[in-house]
């Protein structure tokens, strides 16, 4: 039965997740034991050297991939009821590109002058540039029924705004740049206590908003007309799903930077899993996902090549495209 | 009877463009009305602003004695439920899910059933014959079954109005028949209105309690009974035939089918 499937797959996303912040906090350049890692946790020690270890570098990061990442796959899944197709997604439609493109302007320009940019300053960045992209989306889409038209454009696009930023990043003339080079190519390393407290608020709202608009989404997913006969505003609707969907992505750019395939991947495998496609389980669910999909990649990432860091993003599309491919070509045989 | 639904001279169109002007129409509960005529004629466009897909261009429709656009948005949908040619491209649906989202505007907030919408989904899929599709993937039936399904999801929508565009288009000869025959002891048993559009005139005589001809330049030509409207003249004139063809090609085939009996 499909409701022992939700449940068993609840249960699963839940143990991983534990598992994986436990392997996380333990995982690393220096390792310490269990028992250590336990004391520190429950009695709040800061200032012992694993301590500070724990509750300054590897906690901010942990909670900086789960929520992003969660953030990440319930954007992906937004756009996939929003275009009805499975395949869009923050990044392939270029989206992630557009935030990392304004951001970067905003930081370079206040680079130079020798200012701080403030993380809500960052996400309006972000924001700006995800609702730039995804305004030229909705224009394609308005003129180009194929979805797989509409894909390629958005792969275009995103390939547009990271030339741009690249050449912005290339003759920035800062000390700081090796920063932003590492933020261009997606970590979840620089992220602070601050920075956790903003994407707290910011990707929690917007979810919880997301999961109140799934009796929408369902009528939604039956098709336009549907819905507008059951009564939806299909105008404020579309400006809400659309919305929500650029503020989950640009918070993740705009403190992670651009992170490829999550969006897609995590949504297909909670529905081969659950075999639904009902938004009420999928955006709890994509959440989840989406965390454990990213903690498991930054674990990978941070300990594979150690002390060598690998970019996020390179972790997800290594795990990630495979499954987008395989997706594609079970509906192509089907 | 109740009126289920009504028009006052009503206007319909794209963007202030008018395709279908002064329909008045009158539908009791219980009542199946069927919108014939030539491709483009604008029965689709007659058949979406009654479900309010399209705005009036001018006039008034009425659903169950009140002006539509009186309703607030979710409670016309207590009275008037849809069958629309549209595609559904969500994966991943089961059967059951499908029907179940007919209960829409009776749920909470968050769309979850309660038992009495539960029980009135079941029942709704015993009536069309479909409880043993309730697990099956809505993409992996017939479209025989996949229509039979919609009309449960309208049906456990209980509304008083039901909007139909060429329910019977990509059904077989057998599946056409099955399906019509279950409208109509549906909607005659829960003395629903029916407005629909139909190709196939046989069938719009064999079902229909009145019939609607619209023309090629978007025209009412004629309302009545079938048998007032089934006429070689009207017929031929409505879809531009040579008097005489329709006879020809209709008649022959009827009488052909009796005589081999």
């Amino acid at each position: 039965m499909k409701i022992n499937r939700i449940k068993a797959c609840y249960a699963l996303l839940g143990v991983l997740l534990l598992l994986l912040i436990l392997m996380n906090i333990l995982t690393g350049s220096s390792s310490m034991t269990m028992g250590e890692a336990l004391r520190i946790l429950f009695s709040h020690d800061t200032v012992s050297k694993f301590g500070k270890i724990i509750w300054d570098i590897r906690m901010p990061r942990i909670l900086a991939a789960a929520l992003l990442g969660g953030a990440l796959s319930v954007s992906g899944f937004l756009l996939q009821t929003f275009f009805a197709n499975p395949i869009a997604g923050p990044y392939i439609l270029g989206i992630s590109s557009g935030a990392k493109l304004v951001v970067a302007c905003t930081m370079v320009f206040a680079l130079t002058r020798g200012m701080m940019v403030h993380s809500v300053v960052m996400i309006i960045a972000a924001v700006a540039g995800s609702l730039a992209v995804t305004g030229v989306i909705l224009i394609i889409s308005d003129k180009v029924r194929s979805m797989s038209v509409l894909i390629v454009c958005g792969v275009m696009v995103g390939y547009i705004c990271s030339a741009v930023t690249e050449f912005l990043v290339t003759f920035a003339d800062d000390s700081n740049i090796v920063n932003l080079h590492n933020w261009s190519q997606g970590s979840f390393s620089a992220v602070s206590w601050d920075n956790i407290r903003v994407i707290t608020v910011f990707v929690v709202i917007s979810v919880i908003s997301a999961f109140m608009l799934s009796k929408p989404m369902t009528a939604f997913q039956m098709g336009e007309q549907y819905a507008r006969s059951v009564g939806v505003n299909i105008k404020s609707f579309r400006v809400f799903l659309i919305a929500l969907s650029s503020i989950l992505s640009a918070t993740v750019t705009a403190f992670a930077g651009p992170i490829s395939f999550v969006g897609i991947a995590v949504p297909h495998l909670i529905r081969s899993v659950t075999t639904t496609s009902k938004p009420i389980v999928m955006i709890p669910q994509c959440f989840l996902g989406g965390a454990v999909f990213c903690l498991f990649c930054d674990m990978l990432a941070r300990n594979l090549f150690a002390p060598t860091e690998i970019s996020i993003s390179t972790m997800t599309a290594v795990f990630g495209a495979p499954v987008v491919i395989m997706m594609l070509i079970r509906r192509k045989a089907r | 009877m109740a009126s289920a639904l009504r028009t006052e001279k009503l206007n319909t169109g794209y963007d202030r463009r008018v395709v279908v002007a002064g329909v008045e129409i009158d539908i009791h509960q219980g009542e199946i009305v069927t919108l014939i005529g030539p491709n483009g004629a604008g029965k689709s466009t007659v058949l979406k602003t009654v479900a309010g897909q399209l705005m009036p261009l001018g006039g008034t429709v009425y659903i169950n004695e009140r002006e539509a656009s009186d309703y607030p948005a979710s409670e016309v949908s207590k009275y008037r439920a849809v069958m629309l040619t549209e595609r559904m491209s969500s994966e991943q649906m089961t059967c059951g899910e499908v029907v179940s989202l007919g209960r829409y505007p009776y749920t909470g907030k968050l769309g979850i059933l309660s038992e009495n919408d539960r029980r009135i989904v079941t029942g709704s899929m015993e009536l069309v014959h479909v409880t043993d599709l309730a697990d099956r993937d809505y993409h992996a039936i017939s479209d025989g079954q996949r229509q039979r399904v919609l009309l449960a999801r309208a049906i456990c929508q209980e509304p008083r109005l039901m909007i139909l565009d060429e329910p019977t288009s990509y059904l077989d000869i057998r599946h056409k028949l099955e399906f019509l025959d279950l409208l109509r002891s549906l909607v005659r048993d829960r003395g629903i209105g029916v407005i629909m559009s139909m190709h196939e005139l046989e069938l719009a005589h064999m079902v229909s309690d009145r019939v609607v001809c619209i023309t090629s330049e978007g025209r009412i030509q004629c309302t009545g009974t079938p048998e007032e409207v089934f006429t070689d003249e009207l017929i031929s004139r409505l879809y531009g035939l040579e008097n005489g063809r329709l006879k020809e090609l209709y008649a022959d085939f009827v009488d052909n089918l009796r005589s081999k009996q």
